[in-house]
């Protein structure tokens, strides 16, 4: 009983500044994951581009950033770009998570595109269209068609993964947890009620997605 | 139309194609016949540079083409392919599959591609499938979307990659039909096949091949009432 009425009291103590913060969580994860997006098609294209050093960037990248823990990638990024340029905490954070998802988005969309049958290419050939006209017009629509479901899920995880961006002062959910638990002594119930945030911000995600999903026809080809 | 000379192609340590000489004329149905790995499919795909030739020359309206540096993209217009298994546009309707290359391509305009596409559909009795898509269709319905989406780029030469091996035995007739229409109106058609009943009656001329050689190249009724090669009268009795 006590736990249930300690949970009602942060609501009550910390509710609208919660929202706020899952607001910027929501921006966070937007902004990180169309950065994440144009990195992953951008290395996509390097790995499906037969061309030796264009694919070895690539490889080096997705090595880099898949062989390290996120934090450390954060941390790194955030003193490093901190120290070049100036930038606010947000975009140092929307940076480095974009950064890092970029790299898996990266497999992703290469996986999609070399899914797609070796026959779409010879009859666009065929028919005389050029490597990027037959990508664009052919292969991506089908590609990216077919990436949707695990595109979903790396979008899930980056929305989970930026709440690491706490540890660089950006005001999200999860520093917003942070503070609050320290200041009322009740981190237990905090942790608890910042996880119902997450969740409902998962299934906003999820139901999204699934609407998409059904507009495309991903089940079909 | 289209000269081929010493035309030599390998996939690693196998030669697949030895020394192949041939010159195909303008309006000619030249069909390839031969027993699988003979090499008939991919002379076809050299002939629009799918594969790229290892030696030999190819030349095109008497110009000698070089892969490396002509704009292969430019050569392609003009000729046609059609692939066994189809290999239609899944995300795009029956009438989007045909005009995306005229309009993408060759840049003309939508409406103009659109009424050439429709009559085409007509043409390959397609008329009240425009906006399907291909995995609503019958594969003999598939494959004659796809002559009708090679059509629209309005080829010189139109080459066929064994159409109707994919199909089902009752499919056949309509794609052979389709085939036919365009033959009588004065095609230049390269046709790989095993479809004798084709040959017969359609080509003006058949080449057999076996392990990358032509090894018989005649009239059809010469072929197959008479054929010179002991190979081509075994592999003859044994399809027929």
């Amino acid at each position: 009983m006590e736990f249930i009425e300690k949970i009602l009291y942060i609501f009550e103590k910390h509710g609208i500044e919660f929202l706020k913060a899952a607001w910027i969580t929501i921006e966070l994860t937007c902004v990180s994951l169309i950065i994440a997006t144009m990195i992953g098609l951008l290395f996509a294209f390097f790995k499906v581009s037969n061309m030796k050093i264009l694919e070895k960037i690539a490889d080096v990248y997705i090595f880099i950033v898949r062989g390290m823990p996120l934090i450390v990638q954060l941390m790194f990024l955030y003193y490093g770009i901190s120290s070049v340029f100036v930038l606010s905490d947000f975009t140092a954070g929307a940076l480095a998570l974009g950064i890092h998802s970029g790299a898996y988005i990266a497999e992703i969309f290469r996986g999609a595109i070399q899914s797609i049958d070796r026959g779409q290419v010879e009859a666009s050939r065929s028919l005389g269209m050029s490597y990027m006209l037959l990508m664009r017009r052919i292969i991506l629509p089908q590609a990216f068609k077919r990436s949707i479901p695990s595109l979903c899920n790396q979008f899930i995880i980056g929305l989970k993964d930026s709440s690491l961006v706490a540890y660089i002062a950006v005001s999200e959910l999860y520093n917003h947890a942070l503070s609050a638990q320290a200041s009322n002594y009740m981190p237990l119930e905090t942790y608890f009620v910042v996880g119902i945030y997450y969740l409902i911000l998962v299934l906003i995600f999820t139901l999204i997605f699934k609407k998409v999903e059904r507009k495309l026809d991903v089940g079909k080809r | 139309m289209i000269k081929i000379k010493n035309l030599q192609k390998s996939f690693g340590d196998l030669q697949v194609l030895k020394n192949i000489t041939l010159d195909i004329q303008s309006s000619q149905v030249v069909v390839l016949i031969g027993a699988s790995g003979s090499g008939k499919s991919t002379l076809l795909r050299c002939m629009n540079f799918l594969e790229v030739k290892d030696a030999g020359t190819i030349a095109i309206d008497g110009k000698e083409i070089n892969a490396e540096k002509d704009n292969l993209n430019l050569i392609r217009r003009d000729m046609g392919m059609v692939f066994q298994h189809f290999n239609l546009f899944p995300h795009l309707s029956v009438i989007q599959n045909i005009i995306e290359a005229p309009v993408q391509v060759k840049k003309i305009k939508k409406e103009v591609a659109i009424e050439r596409g429709l009559a085409l559909l007509q043409m390959v009795g397609l008329a009240d499938k425009v906006d399907y898509y291909p995995d609503q269709l019958s594969g003999g319905q598939k494959q004659r979307v796809a002559i009708a989406r090679a059509l629209a780029m309005e080829p010189k030469i139109m080459l066929f990659d064994e159409p109707t091996s994919a199909l089902d035995p009752e499919l056949v007739g309509e794609v052979l039909e389709t085939m036919k229409k365009l033959a009588k109106e004065g095609m230049t058609m390269v046709v790989v096949t095993h479809e004798m009943s084709f040959a017969k009656e359609v080509a003006d001329r058949v080449i057999m091949l076996s392990e990358g050689e032509i090894i018989e190249d005649g009239l059809p009724t010469e072929i197959f009432t008479n054929p010179k090669h002991e190979r081509t009268a075994k592999f003859l009795q044994q399809v027929l």
